[in-house]
């Protein structure tokens, strides 16, 4: 056991804050611009623009304590904005089961940051049982293409989404997780009608989508017929993992503690409020072990094991501790907390808290709830599955 | 010991329960919400002529005489359907000043057309850097001869809007935080000096920032006595407490009920979300808090209607319980209904976002633990 960083990592380190440094946004810069060209010097320093690739697909093949440097500073960093579909999802599909015709078809696009892609999975029946999907996908009697039809549900900005990657069912005989098929087409074009959802802060991220006869050519499968379930199972356990964000949070929780110190109490600040503090302190604590059990699990992986089980505690504690940050904001908030539209009232931080606060609510329900989380740690780790008597 | 209803409270319960339900859908409440005033004038009148807005004013003004009990029966049900027309700014509060404090004439002219829904009146207590500490007050009034100047900034001020006055916390004496020292005063809300900075409120309400630049208001428009206003003031707020708790039991009741019911409806895994066991037992703890919110909601009221004096750590305790409640319950629902909680399509989000902002009202779960800790 040892957490001393090396001085090869202690320079890397800086080299990843020297590397923001230079390529901080200037004033008056279009965002869109800075972005492009952002990505287009880390691909420069070797990778850096896809630094959760693997080396053999022109990511920088970092070390796990790398990886956490790198999330640790960006994290703290102010870097340009990237949606996790193509880079974080699909991509990894296409890197273990795609062929070689369509990573080469399909990455560079997603790697450059051109093609927007949704992830069509969840249906009104298909949630938590998302092996319950039944988006039907019927392959043409010459065998080029299939037809789609049915509604994917919960479809993170299919509206802005050039592609999507979709599951769908190719075979309704025998068990839900079998006759599942994996399939790959553009959004826009005939048959498919995108249909917002509204959230609770007022919101439009999420949508319904509806195929009727959408045609998808044979290429564009991934893998076998009806192997589907096999390819987007392991994804979600890298999804899960994503989904914790604990550097984020330690950025955020400091954050809230100049948020709380910034209102007035007496003679101090809200900070020496000792049942505010409190819950401050708890919500560090949870946090501080949180991040070991994120950097044990880093150490598996580099030791070559496989991604299990702990990604569903990481998931858990994750997205608690970001719910709990958006709770003390709103609390912090005061008599402000429900002021609502665009006026902005109280203090600076409060027009965005509650919004904030609503939103986090679906952390603990998109991908995997947190009940069916557990249920994975009770049957993987625990050995807890009906008849398990001894 | 007996926790009947009277006959008469009965009836109003029955009548108030069958106005939510015939009038108060979701998608009406959106609608009415989102264009001006945000409530409906035509259900307030009819409020009126239900008797509703007299019901605790006594009978020389108008009213029926009613006590908490009969607020607390009207708030349970319109927390039922998060109505929106401001019953507990004009009735609770500004009403409730100037019925415990309002001169004769001040009564006179304004209690009768408030009951009749004609007049709207509101509080502005709160400011910046109160928080949630009623006494510390710096808005000030300076007397001039047989007027009063008003100087200050007032936040979060409820249904400002549509309100015709303002009951307005000043500071006429001592400091900032002593409950000796301050005076209300009924202000026009078109008054020279007085400016409202109106926007909505993330559960579909309305609130103001309001600011008095030298506002001028005639020494008669005072409500009790010159710099003895706090009582006054804690009376209104303990009361708008209760209503706002009695609401708030009304939405957990729907949030539970609205839970199980739909758990019972959803599949997943082939068979309904509620035989999971872990769904079941949630929903108990949520069914148990609303139970015991409900228990210190009456418990508080009727101490308070034996001898308010007594009923303040009571009535710090409910409202810690309701904050913190309320919220368990709200999330509670919002996760077990997993996408559909989190959508604007089902009542749940609703129901929650209210009882959030409930907690922020009159001081929040943590506010009122340390007071109570206090006792
Ligand atoms: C904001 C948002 C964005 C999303 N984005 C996408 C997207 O881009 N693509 C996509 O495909 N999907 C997306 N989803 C869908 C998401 O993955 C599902 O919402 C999630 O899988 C839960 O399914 P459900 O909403 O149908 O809830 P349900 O499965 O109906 O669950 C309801 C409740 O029951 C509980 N429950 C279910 N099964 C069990 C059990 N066996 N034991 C105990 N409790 C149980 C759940 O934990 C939950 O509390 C998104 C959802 C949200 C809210
Ligand atoms: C001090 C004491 C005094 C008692 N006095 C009496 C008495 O006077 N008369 C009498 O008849 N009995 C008495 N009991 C017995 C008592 O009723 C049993 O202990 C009780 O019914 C639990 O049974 P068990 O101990 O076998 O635990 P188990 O039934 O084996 O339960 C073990 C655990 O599993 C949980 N569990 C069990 N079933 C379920 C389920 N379906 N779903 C979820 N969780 C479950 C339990 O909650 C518990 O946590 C007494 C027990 C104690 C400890």
């Amino acid at each position: 056991m040892d957490i001393e960083l090396s001085s090869e990592d202690l320079a890397f380190r800086d080299e990843v804050k020297a590397f923001f440094d230079e390529n901080k946004m200037k004033d008056g810069e279009d965002y869109f611009s800075w972005r492009l060209g952002w990505f287009k010097k880390a691909r420069e320093k070797g990778g850096w623009d896809v630094p959760k690739w693997p080396a053999k697909f022109g990511g920088p093949g970092w070390t796990p304590t790398q990886h956490y440097i790198w999330e640790q500073e960006t994290a703290r960093a102010a870097i340009p904005f990237d949606l996790p579909f193509g880079l974080g999802m699909l991509a990894p599909i296409l890197m273990s089961y795609g062929s070689e015709e369509q990573q080469e078809r399909f990455m560079p696009d997603i790697r450059d940051r051109k093609v927007n892609w949704c992830q069509g999975y969840s249906e009104p029946g298909a949630g938590s049982d998302l092996a319950n999907l039944k988006t039907k996908a019927v392959l043409s009697e010459d065998g080029t293409y299939y037809t789609v039809n049915g509604s994917k549900m919960w479809t993170t900005l299919a509206h802005v989404a050039d592609w999507i990657f979709c599951l769908t069912r190719t075979d309704d005989s025998g068990i839900k997780q079998q006759g599942i098929t994996f399939l790959l087409f553009p959004m826009k074009q005939e048959g498919i009608e995108v249909k917002p959802i509204i959230t609770l802060g007022g919101s439009h991220t999420v949508n319904t989508v509806h195929f009727t006869d959408v045609k998808v050519p044979v290429e564009n499968r991934i893998g076998e017929e009806g192997k589907g379930w096999t390819y987007a199972k392991g994804l979600l356990e890298h999804e899960r993992t994503g989904l914790a964000g604990l550097s984020r949070s330690l950025v955020e929780v400091e954050q809230l503690k100049d948020n709380a110190r910034s209102v007035q109490r007496g003679n101090g600040t809200l900070m020496d409020d000792s049942s505010y503090k409190s819950k401050v302190a708890e919500l560090e604590i949870d946090l501080m072990a949180t991040e070991y059990t994120e950097l044990r699990s880093l150490a598996n992986a580099a030791a070559g094991e496989e991604l299990g089980p702990e990604s569903s505690i990481l998931k858990l504690k994750g997205t608690e501790i970001k719910q709990k940050i958006q709770k003390l904001t709103v609390e912090a908030s005061g008599i402000y907390s429900p002021a609502w539209g665009d006026g902005g009232v109280g203090y600076p931080f409060a027009k965005g808290g509650t919004g904030g606060y609503l939103n986090s609510r679906y952390f603990t329900i998109y991908g995997g709830a947190s009940e069916v989380q557990k249920d994975v740690i009770a049957k993987k780790v625990l050995g807890l599955t009906k008849g398990s008597k001894k | 010991m007996n926790f009947e209803l009277s006959e008469e409270q009965k009836m109003i319960q029955q009548s108030v329960e069958r106005f939510v339900q015939e009038n108060y859908d979701l998608p009406k409440r959106v609608k009415l919400s989102s264009q001006d005033p945000g409530y409906s004038k035509d259900y307030w009148n009819s409020m009126a002529e239900l008797g509703w807005l007299g019901l605790p004013f006594t009978e020389e003004v108008g009213g029926f005489g009613g006590n908490q009990i009969d607020t607390l029966v009207i708030m349970e049900q319109f927390g039922k359907g998060l109505v929106l027309e401001p019953f507990l700014a004009n009735i609770v509060l500004g009403g409730g000043a100037i019925q415990m404090g309002g001169s004769e004439e001040l009564k006179n002219e304004m209690l009768s057309s408030l009951i009749e829904g004609s007049k709207q009146i509101t509080l502005a207590y709160a400011e910046q850097q109160s928080r949630f500490d009623l006494e510390d007050v710096a808005t000030s009034a300076r007397k001039e001869g047989e007027k009063y100047i008003i100087n200050g900034q007032k936040s979060m001020v409820l249904n400002a809007e549509s309100a015709d006055h303002l009951v307005v916390v000043t500071r006429t004496n001592g400091g900032q935080v002593d409950e000796e020292g301050i005076t209300l005063f009924l202000v026009d809300s078109d008054s020279k000096g007085l400016e409202r900075n109106n926007f909505p409120t993330v559960d579909g309400l309305r609130a103001s920032e309001i600011t008095f630049d030298n506002v001028e208001v005639n020494s008669e428009r005072m409500i009790g006595d010159p710099d003895k206003g706090f009582s006054i003031l804690r009376t209104i707020t303990n009361n708008a407490i209760l209503a706002l708790c009695a609401e708030a039991v009304g939405a957990m009741e729907v949030l539970y009920k609205d839970t199980v019911e739909y758990t019972q409806q959803r599949e997943q895994f082939d068979q309904p979300l509620s035989d999971f066991q872990v769904l079941q037992h949630r929903m108990v703890d949520m069914f148990m808090e609303y139970e015991q919110c409900k228990s210190l909601l009456f418990r508080a009221t009727m101490e308070t209607i034996q001898d308010p004096s007594m009923a303040q750590r009571t009535i710090h305790a409910l409202k810690h319980l309701i904050g913190k409640s309320g919220i368990f319950v709200g999330e509670n629902a919002v996760q077990l209904h997993g996408g559909m909680g989190v959508t604007e399509e089902l009542r749940v989000g609703h129901f929650f976002k209210r009882l959030l902002v409930i907690d922020s009202q009159f001081g929040n779960a943590d506010f009122h633990l340390d007071k109570f800790t206090k006792f």
